[in-house]
């Protein structure tokens, strides 16, 4: 951690947030893709937030692991479908919209603190370097 | 280095308790002496055997160069789209834009406290 370590600290927060902006976006636009049952269903991703020990002297977080969700998927019942197989079932994922809303406002919120601390920590640098200047 | 830039380097050997006639005290004998080096026993309590205040600020230099080099190679990124992360380039910014300011703040004040010197009536 060098100088100026709660700008660094915070950089590595919104790095992790915008890594899981994009795992909830890429479920979002696979919510509706349809895969044969002979296949697997598209699995949902989850972002595993990993902390960097304080005391290493380094602070801040990584993204420790990418999950994926059931490769089973739901199987639907939709004969007409080009991809369903002899009893008329298609893989669809088992994305939850409302659990993907949910994250999202989540993960904005937090970008949004880590830019927060950013611009306190740059105010409080900036005043830092005014100490004396009036004297 | 004298006793009166020594609050530049972040130590200082003038006490809460002494006086101003105790503080000027070690500036006149070494100026008629011609000597600009402390005294040992100011040396050990100022943790003597580091680095010169000319040291110190060519190493921060150094860091300042380092970080414009790092801000220099995200807006390269951030021109070519090989930067994943746009914050990454703010921070780096932001960083190199305040390295330099402090780098030139303390140079001012070190400069400051020379002409103030030069200044002096003896």
């Amino acid at each position: 951690m060098g100088l100026f370590g709660a700008l660094e600290i915070a950089g590595s927060g919104m790095t992790v947030h915008r890594k899981w902006l994009d795992a909830i976006s890429d479920n979002l636009a696979n919510i509706n893709t349809v895969r044969p049952t002979s296949g697997e269903a598209f699995r949902q991703r989850y972002i595993v937030a990993q902390a960097v020990d304080y005391g290493s002297g380094q602070g801040g977080v990584t993204v420790g692991a990418v999950l994926y969700g059931d490769p089973q998927g739901r199987l639907v019942y939709n004969p007409e479908h080009p991809l369903a197989d002899e009893g008329g079932y298609v893989r669809l994922p088992t994305i939850n919209l409302g659990d993907q809303m949910t994250q999202l406002i989540m993960a904005q919120r937090g970008y949004q603190a880590q830019t927060a601390t950013i611009e306190r920590a740059q105010t409080a640098y900036n005043a830092a370097l005014q100490l004396g200047k009036s004297a | 280095m004298i006793p009166a830039l020594s609050a530049l380097t972040g130590a200082s050997t003038i006490g809460p308790s002494s006086g101003i006639g105790q503080a000027l005290g070690p500036v006149i004998p070494t100026s008629i002496d011609g000597q600009v080096g402390l005294a040992p026993a100011e040396k050990t309590a100022l943790g003597g055997g580091g680095l010169s205040f000319g040291q110190i600020l060519a190493n921060q230099i150094a860091g300042v160069q380092n970080l414009q080099n790092v801000a220099d190679l995200k807006a390269t990124q951030a021109a070519t789209g090989d930067l994943s992360d746009i914050h990454d380039y703010m921070i780096a910014s932001s960083e190199a834009a305040l390295a330099t300011d402090l780098t030139v703040a303390v140079r001012n004040k070190a400069l400051e406290a020379f002409t103030e010197i030069m200044r002096m009536q003896l």
